[in-house]
């Protein structure tokens, strides 16, 4: 099979957008590397904490008359840059393949869940309603009024370039907000083409910023006391420790989606070849980068020969996955995003054949690339048996292409192994009964639920969720949560004499 | 090689609907009086293409099993649509059924298959089967006169 034309065709260096202009920075330019073909497709500055005072400015100062402007007409950018994305749909999916190394249905995929939150955005002028109450005291009235508050700061990562800054960006300014997008350095060419059609899409400047950069820009916009809230998502140390904590002591809002450990419970009264089919796009989808990835596989009942017969047909299933640069459309999956977070993940391969944990495949040998790519990023999917809660790979976040099966002897024992890990994101139960479904999902302490489903990510009119380590916050990005989350509640009673 | 990714599927479908527009646009210059209906499928055949990456790129989220969709062999699908010099003109419309049972096999198979899929995928391949079964009655109709 062909592969697919690269977008980004010549190495530049990528601007901030401030205040409707690209501006150049002045601070360390780094590389942007393919993780498939390990060529440098982009530079990308570091910004300086100046130059996002600069883009604060630039919204503070946008913020009285966007928030002035309708929410009809708001609503009207979004649909603009809605048939934009439309537009520039298959260009867009192939710069995250291209810097991200996801494949190109998983981008087309990422794509379009991304799109999915303009498109409910554009609803504003009826999800930003408030509500009103005729004579609550003699001749007196009282109403609430949902009001923008000013500007937020957007923190995306790295796993889904294109799409999470879109969890919360089109809600912001759809609300009346302005915003200041940071993509992660490691990726920013997603968000940098966003933004190019959020410019095409007419957003009077200051009203949509971009500033490129690392943790002095996050440090910026945390200390920064104009900006009012931050959305953010990545790992849960940095989630708690830092933008949780740090917006606590600055009084900004704040909804930090973190890391995952997710469990999937599987009962011998599943459909076997569905559950093995949504476990290849569960376990190893996006190589294992993504927090509602399935990590543990949590095999139920003391049925030697149907456990036997499940894990063979799993395996037998993972064997045939084809491994390589995601512009290959017969690619089923991609490499990992740079060398260090594959040496990560060996390390944790490595702690699980230390624990006693029985390696039955090996995704560091023997990997077989389709095509000729150097193998820096790559690994192929690894599993492992009889993996006990406790061990690092059945606890820890790996954030790669790895399987723990773990075997429990009733669907009890599954559901409190699941709940004593740390983490509440994803997790899911492959059943055909009635009975075990409603059992698992009143009982589990996971923010997003699955039943029969691989991958439990909340259409972009439901929150997406989260809990325990998974989740620090109140209300979640998307949907009405983030509606919410970026307007504050002005109510009002009123008397006239 | 086996196709399995949704991308995969939806490129093979491409192929089949212009290989078989351009027999078409070739088989309207060996036949004025025709030409008009073998011309109308070609424009059938791009509508088709439309149609069907409209239904995949309206679908593909991570709500389904993207990279594992199909499990389909392009070689049973293969066409014959080289237009030969001599060869007359009841065998083009033989030629021409052949391709049509062929593209009818794989959208029906690609159905099948695609259930799983949200409902737009397998719905827009059934809507080209039936397109196409049309299609077998006009050229029927056309051996006959």
């Amino acid at each position: 099979m062909a592969l697919l034309e690269e977008p980004i065709k010549e190495v530049r260096t990528l601007k901030n957008y401030i205040d409707g202009e690209w501006v150049e920075s002045k601070g360390e330019i780094i590389d942007v590397v393919n993780p498939a073909t390990y060529q440098t497709i982009a530079k990308v500055p570091i910004s300086t904490g100046e130059e996002m005072d600069a883009a604060v400015e630039a919204a503070k100062a946008a913020f009285p008359d966007w928030r002035r402007t309708t929410p009809v007409a708001r609503a009207r950018y979004l649909y603009r840059l809605k048939e934009l994305l439309e537009e520039n749909f298959e260009e867009v999916s192939r710069i995250q393949t291209q810097e991200h190394g996801k494949t190109i249905d998983e981008s087309r995929g990422e794509t379009r869940r991304g799109i999915e939150n303009v498109e409910v955005a554009c609803g504003i002028p009826t999800l930003m309603q408030g509500y009103y109450s005729e004579d609550i005291a003699h001749g007196i009235d009282e109403f609430v009024i949902p009001t923008p508050l000013g500007v937020f700061g957007i923190i995306g990562p790295f796993n889904f370039p294109f799409m999470i800054p879109l969890w919360s960006a089109p809600y912001a300014v759809a609300t009346g907000n302005c915003v200041i997008v940071k993509p992660s350095s490691e990726v920013p060419n997603s968000q940098t083409k966003l933004t190019e059609l959020a410019e095409e899409a007419g957003f009077p400047p200051g009203v949509w910023n971009m500033v490129h950069g690392g943790r002095s820009v996050v440090n910026s916009m945390l200390e920064h006391p104009d900006i009012v809230g931050i959305t953010f998502v990545g790992s849960t140390p940095t989630g708690r420790d830092v933008i949780y904590k740090r917006c606590g002591e600055t009084g900004k809002r704040v909804i930090a989606q973190c890391g995952a450990k997710n469990f999937m419970t599987i009962m011998p009264d599943c459909d076997v070849d569905r559950t093995v089919i949504a476990m290849m796009t569960s376990f190893f989808g996006n190589a294992g980068q993504r927090c509602l990835s399935a990590a543990n596989a949590v095999i139920v009942g003391e049925d030697d020969a149907f456990y036997k017969n499940f894990v063979d047909r799993v395996i037998e299933q993972i064997k045939s996955i084809r491994v390589g640069y995601g512009l290959d459309e017969s690619v089923q999956m991609g490499p990992v995003r740079d060398k260090e977070k594959k040496d990560r993940i060996i390390q944790y391969i490595e702690s699980g054949i230390k624990q006693g944990a029985k390696l039955r495949l090996d995704g560091r040998e023997n990997i077989k690339i389709v095509g000729d790519y150097p193998e820096t990023c790559f690994l192929g999917p690894t599993v492992f048996e009889d993996v006990k809660p406790d061990m690092k790979i059945g606890s820890e976040e790996i954030f790669g292409p790895v399987m723990s099966i773990m075997r429990v002897k009733d669907l009890d024992e599954a559901i409190e192994i699941s709940n004593d890990n740390a983490f509440g994101n994803g997790n899911s139960i492959f059943t055909s009964s009635g009975k075990s479904a409603r059992e698992f999902q009143y009982n589990i302490d996971s923010g997003n639920v699955g039943i029969n489903i691989g991958i439990v990510a909340p259409m972009a009119f439901f929150p997406f969720s989260g809990m325990k380590d998974s989740f620090y916050g109140v209300l979640h990005t998307q949907g009405r949560e983030a509606v919410r989350f970026f307007t504050e509640s002005k109510v009002v009673i009123q008397r006239w004499f | 090689m086996i196709l399995h990714t949704a991308s995969e599927g939806i490129t093979f479908s491409r192929k089949l609907e212009n290989d078989s527009a351009e027999f078409y646009e070739n088989l309207a210059q060996q036949s004025a009086e025709d030409a008009e209906i073998w011309l109308s499928f070609a424009r059938e055949n791009k509508k088709n293409i439309v149609q069907v990456e409209r239904a995949y790129y309206g679908v593909i989220t991570d709500a389904i099993e993207g990279c594992f969709a199909f499990n389909i062999d392009p070689d049973e699908y293969s066409l014959k649509t080289a237009i030969k010099e001599g060869t007359g003109y009841a065998d083009f419309l033989k030629q021409a059924v052949e391709i049509e049972k062929t593209i009818i096999q794989f959208y029906t198979d690609a159905a099948e298959q695609s259930r799983s899929l949200m409902a737009d995928v397998p719905r827009v391949f059934t809507l080209v089967v039936r397109k196409r079964a049309s299609r077998l009655e006009k050229l029927d109709s056309l051996l006959k006169r």
